[in-house]
């Protein structure tokens, strides 16, 4: 019975996200409607997508392909726990940033409103798509889809010229990544009887071959999740896209990366050397350090968000390498932890990241503005958003009672078990480097999310704009505390959740499971290691207490002292001011580029005004892609001599190919 | 069939000395013309009487009546239009075409020496590389569309020899191929003489960014 329910539920979501794209085609006039309309559709369908996986998840007698199992022709949409989890995860962040889309989107009235809602559509239903595709046709199609759909979202305010380039940035090494991850479909499914991943499992691919396949598998996903050195794409787009729409992407659209590689690892590939899993998991520290470096730096706030989310991939991918790494040291059952961190991270940062996108957007809606250094003291204008935002804060800063802190515990109780049962000294060396750069990312991380909470709500508005701020509308709010809610929720009871991830590796994947030493939560018995909930009855206990006995004198109002004066809003630290000793540590790193101009010299001993410019040039933009970039403009202008613009060079080109092969053969016989 | 042939070669020579717009496409008329009688010819060599009359019919209605006529018709509306001051005089064309020709039969007497009808695959490689000559040293638009009917009359009188008779839909797509690709290029055409003035293609360099 269950069964039925969840197919069906699916079945109706797909209709009415088809439905909710044909809002493309409304007339002009209905533009509002169509919003609405749309919107709705994607919110309920979103939900009912979630509401089948999670019955799916939870309901032990079902088999793989309950929630869909279609097949027609060469093409198949079939699922299994591991897809059921990302659907869960879709469905969840889907309907919430559709509900906050609804009041958000309105923005964008008159200027094509209707394509984003139709694309918005599109955008999740071809991820959903992803997920339950049963091929590698299918999943290569509704990924291209995928793709289009979110570079058409992203290049949404195409009047702006920053906007276009990072568009089509995102669009050239998007398909860069499909292509890799093509090749690696082909080198399986050649070796296969078919190219639907039942079949693709069965290859006969040999060793060499094999590495090959996963080189280019994991370039394609880790392309697409933002991976440090093919990350620069990441930091452009989001800022660019309008916000429910870089909340979905860094929400979900990277999390599909994941499910991708985790796809092709764990039932194309298999895990049959070491080398795979430290690949991943070296590429997810660097990624997770220099992530968070750079997203400390920047002044704007959604690249600084994301650059965080360059930071949370490289972490989960850490996750999913230290469980490669334990799967291939023949720890088969140990190595649940690692993936079920990854998974639990993946679903802790999408709530987190979606969340904190939606009240940039909310911030940026209400300032028209995203730059920190003009805001200041939102939380006296816009205190719902200040406290959803807060939530959000502290679980990417993994702060005790949120779902941050429950994926990252896990993260290290899969490296303190890698630690235990690493094998050879470089290994240990190794796990060694993991914490060191995981309690580096960490720590910045804390740094990075208290420079952006305090210098955008608390102190004194830097700037009129940041005075001119207002409450948002109700459906923005609606969605923004439905993730702040749900953060605090797995962050204080983690144990539904975590269980059923760990139910995802015990199922249907291919690993041998038992609920592993150490993953047990509150409520399971022997080995509760950390309960939220116990920790939380004694904060509030002691807080409660404190509060009681000295609640008389914190009561002190006053002007902070000022050695005499009144304080002004520009003696507050600035964002650039609060990240300065970090920037010093790590110059070697950063090279920040800082630019004095004098610009004002009436008088020549006081007075004088300066204008300093500070930049921080991306490492990898300027060391890898610049140069590339350089070489192919160089040899493309070589090229150009044969290029004439006469039609008929062209066609004596063709003729001159022509006779010489025709000459060829006739040498050749 | 080797008279045709014969006249066939001739033709083809002939188009590489013609100059004149209006002559250029009569002169294919008439090669188009040889074509449909060939397929005649060789429906009757093998038997198959329907297999060369459906196709002679069809290549006369496309390529003997409207084809031309399109063309003629765009000759009708060009004034002073002619091809005056070609790079490479007709000498070196006919030239060319020469050695094509010795190149056709060096490749058919190398490739396929045990092959039956040596004249007419070499003459259909002579019409496919003079095709391709035309439109590489004629600057006119209609000359270059002659040039592409040539080669298309090459290739199909090949692929009829070879094949002893292609499926009629192979035929019908060829000829529907052709059929577009001639109105696309007519139209093109007028919207060159109203935009340039001209149809000499050499003005199209302009529009290299």
């Amino acid at each position: 019975m269950e069964n039925v329910v969840a197919m069906d539920y699916f079945t109706v979501a797909i209709v009415l996200y088809l439905i909710g794209a044909t809002t493309l085609a409304w007339p002009k006039a209905t533009e509002l409607a169509a919003h609405y309309a749309g919107t709705f559709c994607a919110a309920v369908a979103s939900g009912l997508v979630a509401y089948s996986a999670l019955a799916y998840m939870t309901c032990p007698a079902c088999d793989a392909g309950t929630i869909v199992n279609v097949k027609w022709g060469a093409y198949s949409l079939l699922t299994d726990y591991w897809s059921a989890a990302f659907l869960l995860l879709t469905g969840t962040a889907g309907m919430i940033v559709s509900i906050y889309a609804v009041d958000y989107a309105k923005g964008y009235l008159g200027n094509r409103l209707r394509a984003l809602t139709g694309l918005w559509n599109i955008f999740i239903l071809s991820m959903v798509i992803v997920l339950v595709a049963g091929d590698a046709f299918t999943f290569i199609v509704a990924w291209e889809v995928m793709a289009l759909a979110s570079f058409l979202l992203v290049n949404h305010e195409s009047s702006k010229k920053e906007t276009v380039a990072a568009a089509y940035q995102y669009m050239i090494m998007t398909h860069i990544g499909t292509a890799a991850i093509m090749i690696a479909f082909y080198l399986i499914g050649s070796h296969a009887d078919s190219m639907s991943f039942s079949d693709m499992m069965h290859n006969t691919l040999d060793d060499n071959m094999r590495s090959i396949a996963f080189l280019c598998a994991f370039a394609g996903f880790a392309l697409k999740s933002g991976i440090m050195p093919m990350h620069i794409w990441l930091p452009n787009a989001h800022p660019a896209a309008p916000s429910h729409v870089s909340a979905l992407m860094s929400g979900v659209m990277l999390k599909v990366a994941i499910y991708g590689l985790g796809r092709v690892v764990f039932n194309l590939l298999g895990i049959d050397f070491m080398w795979q899993g430290i690949l991943v998991m070296v590429a997810g520290l660097i990624s997770a350090f220099l992530g968070v470096l750079y997203a400390s730096m920047e002044n704007d706030m959604k690249r600084s968000l994301a650059y965080s989310s360059v930071e949370n991939m490289g972490i989960i991918f850490a996750a999913f390498g230290c469980g490669m790494v334990l799967y291939s040291n023949g720890n088969g059952i140990l190595s649940t932890i690692g993936f079920a961190a990854a998974l639990m991270h993946c679903f802790a940062h999408s709530f987190m990241k979606c969340l904190l996108f939606m009240s940039a957007g909310s911030v940026m809606h209400a300032t028209g503005s995203k730059n920190m250094e003009l805001m200041g003291g939102l939380i006296r204008k816009m205190p719902y958003t200040a406290a959803f935002t807060l939530v959000g804060a502290m679980s990417l800063c993994a702060l005790p009672f949120t779902s941050g802190l429950i994926s990252e515990w896990m993260v290290l109780q899969g490296y303190i078990t890698l630690a235990q049962y690493a094998g050879t000294p470089e290994m240990r060396l190794l796990v060694i480097f993991a914490f060191i750069m995981l309690g580096l990312t960490g720590a910045t991380a804390l740094g990075c999310f208290v420079r952006m909470y305090s210098v955008v709500f608390l102190g004194r508005a830097r700037n009129e704009i940041a005075e001119k701020a207002h409450e948002q509308h109700f459906f923005m709010l609606l969605g923004m505390g439905m993730d702040a809610v749900l953060i605090l929720l797995i962050g204080i009871m983690p144990d539904m959740l975590v269980n059923t991830v760990q139910e995802v590796f015990g199922g249907a994947m291919m690993m041998p499971m038992a609920l592993p030493l150490g993953l047990l939560w509150s409520g399971s018995g022997d080995y509760s290691l950390y309960c939220p909930l116990i920790l939380l009855a004694i904060f509030a206990i002691i807080v409660i207490f404190t509060g009681l006995l000295c609640y008389k004198n914190f009561e002190v109002k006053d002007v902070t002292w000022n050695c005499g004066t009144y304080p002004t809003a520009r003696q507050q630290y600035s964002a650039t001011g609060i990240s300065k000793p970090l920037r010093r540590a790590f110059d070697y790193i950063l090279q920040p580029v800082k630019e004095t101009v004098k610009i004002h010299k009436k008088r020549a001993y006081h007075g004088q005004r300066f204008n300093v410019r500070l930049s921080i040039p991306d490492l990898f933009h300027e060391k890898i892609y610049q140069p590339l970039q350089d070489l192919i403009v160089t040899t493309s202008i070589k090229f150009r001599a044969i290029q004439d613009g006469s039609v008929r060079l062209y066609i004596g080109y063709t003729m001159t190919a022509m006779i010489i092969v025709l000459i060829w053969g006739v040498l050749l016989s | 069939m080797d008279y045709l042939v014969t006249i066939l070669v001739l033709l083809v020579f002939l188009q590489t000395r013609i100059m004149d717009l209006r002559r250029a496409v009569y002169c294919l008329s008439a090669q188009s013309a040889i074509i449909a009688l060939s397929c005649i010819a060789i429906g009757l060599g093998t038997g198959n009487i329907e297999h060369g009359l459906i196709p002679a019919v069809l290549t006369i209605l496309v390529k003997v009546i409207f084809i031309p006529g399109a063309v003629l018709k765009i000759i009708g509306e060009l004034k002073n239009e002619r091809e005056v001051v070609s790079d490479i005089n007709t000498n070196s064309s006919t030239v060319a075409a020469a050695l094509f020709l010795v190149l056709g039969y060096a490749i058919v007497g190398r490739v396929m020496p045990d092959a039956g009808a040596k004249d007419v695959i070499s003459a259909s490689i002579l019409m496919i590389m003079t095709g391709l000559s035309l439109m590489v040293l004629r600057k006119r638009a209609v000359m270059q569309i002659v040039g592409l009917i040539t080669l298309e009359n090459g290739i199909y009188l090949l692929g009829l020899l070879l094949t002893r008779g292609l499926p009629l839909v192979v035929e019908l797509g060829v000829f529907l191929d052709v059929l577009i690709a001639v109105v696309v290029l007519v139209i093109l055409t007028g919207r060159m003489r109203l935009s340039f003035m001209t149809t000499d293609t050499s003005i199209m360099k302009k529009l290299k960014g």
